[in-house]
């Protein structure tokens, strides 16, 4: 690792870290590493509810830069019953933070994506499309990602679900937020009801030819049609 | 009063030293969640329906509750079971001795961090990676290389190799660090078939 890539030290929920942690922290710094801290607050666990989980993650994100001299903090509120980012509760407590930490700081913050449903999905396109709209909409400065199928699963992240991260957020960089919170909106109402049923997706093999690296068509398909439903619910990715 | 100086590890750690002994079951089931309502209470915290707060009272009195949450709370070591404080002021001081730009890799592929102020028009840095999920270790290259080869893409973050050689890659055994080691081998050697080999990982 060089100094210019980020090293990751993981906070503890919530308000909470280890010896290891500060340990890790000790010799980056002596050495001037990039330093990123990560925490993920969990909607309906300690904290309790959004706002509750949300007064914690601005306390979370301003002890990564003042108490371990973090150089951007991680964020990634994350749904106790669903182990998800793209929730409604999730969003809403991320775009909060992001938009009080920005309104009252020049502090570098970024966030992380946990879909429920798995790759060569519409629901994963779209539950990515919605955190990076919330996320850039909100100020953030850097996203990360995507763990599709809750990050659990093995072999279940591919480019693509990146891809379309990358494309949601350019394409939302400078809207009004108003418009952004209408879209978004229509967004989540359109998969927040299939948690529980979230479709597994394909595993890399499944999505892409592992010898020239390229995405099926298939998964490209599927990407289509997932533009197009987002260009109906106001999002425009080919502009 | 004045600080000292804004906060090092070291600052940190010696005042975990010193904090008052805490049992972790009351911090997690009494004081964290107590203090956050209280707050919720105090600075009468209601987001409504938008996803994204479009009132400026909303985001200042969010800030200043986790603020407060953070000074009045402190912070908690799991393994000397103790708590440390921190004034506003030391805050202010953290916050401001904080670098507001970074530059993450290197030559043609570095990109710049730095601050967007609200939805500007510049582009967020798009990260793109597993997030520490599961890979098998005989397509890890692959499914880096399929994140590092996107265009929107600026900087990686790698998923973790299940085994090395064979081997469950155990936390906390040396299997780990072989992964690991891997790990960031394989994600440097993804970003040179991409034509990308000075992008931050």
């Amino acid at each position: 690792m060089r100094g210019c890539d980020p090293h990751e030290c993981s906070q503890l929920n919530e308000l909470k870290i280890d010896m290891a942690g500060l340990n890790m922290l000790a010799g980056w710094t002596a050495n001037g590493n990039t330093v990123m801290i990560e925490q993920m607050p969990m909607f309906g666990g300690y904290c309790g509810g959004i706002e509750e989980t949300a007064i914690c993650d601005v306390a979370t994100t301003l002890a990564s830069f003042v108490l371990f001299s973090g150089n951007f903090h991680l964020d990634g509120p994350i749904h106790i019953r669903w182990g998800i980012t793209t929730s409604r509760e999730t969003l809403q407590i991320a775009g909060h933070v992001a938009a009080a930490m920005d309104a009252n700081t020049d502090l570098l913050i970024a966030n992380q994506y946990y879909t429920a449903a798995g790759p060569c999905t519409e629901m994963c396109l779209l539950e990515t499309a919605a955190q990076a709209i919330t996320d850039t909409a909100s100020g953030r400065e850097l996203l990360s990602g995507v763990a599709a199928s809750r990050g659990v699963t093995q072999d279940k992240a591919t480019g693509m679900e990146a891809r379309m991260m990358g494309e949601a957020a350019m394409a939302t960089a400078g809207m009004r937020v108003p418009e952004v919170n209408r879209i978004l909106e229509k967004m989540v109402s359109s998969y927040e009801n299939d948690y529980a049923n979230a479709p597994a997706g394909r595993t890399f093999r499944e999505c892409y030819d592992t010898l020239t690296v390229k995405p099926t068509e298939e998964y490209r398909g599927i990407y289509d049609r997932a533009v197009k439903k987002l260009s109906g619910l106001g999002l425009n990715l080919l502009g | 009063m004045a600080t000292e100086r804004a906060l090092t590890i070291f600052d940190v750690y010696d005042r975990f030293v010193k904090g008052r002994k805490v049992p972790e079951e009351e911090w997690d089931y009494s004081i964290i969640p107590t203090n956050a309502t209280e707050l919720k209470k105090k600075y009468k915290l209601n987001f409504g329906k938008n996803i994204i707060p479009e009132d400026k009272a909303t985001m200042n009195n969010l800030f200043n509750a986790g603020l407060e949450m953070l000074v009045s709370t402190g912070f908690y070591n799991t393994d000397l079971k103790r708590v440390l404080t921190v004034t506003e002021s030391e805050v202010m001081e953290g916050i401001k001795r904080t670098p507001k730009q970074l530059i993450i890799g290197e030559g043609r592929d570095a990109v710049r961090l730095c601050p967007r102020k609200g939805n500007g028009p510049v582009k967020p840095i798009i990260q793109g990676g597993p997030m520490g999920a599961p890979v098998s270790e005989d397509i890890f290259i692959q499914v880096m290389q399929s994140f590092a080869q996107e265009a929107s893409v600026d900087t990686l973050v790698n998923g973790v190799m299940s085994t090395i050689e064979g081997h469950p890659a155990t936390t906390n055994t040396p299997y780990e660090i072989r992964a690991t080691m891997a790990e960031i081998r394989a994600v440097r050697e993804a970003c040179i078939r991409t034509g990308r080999p000075g992008m931050g990982i």
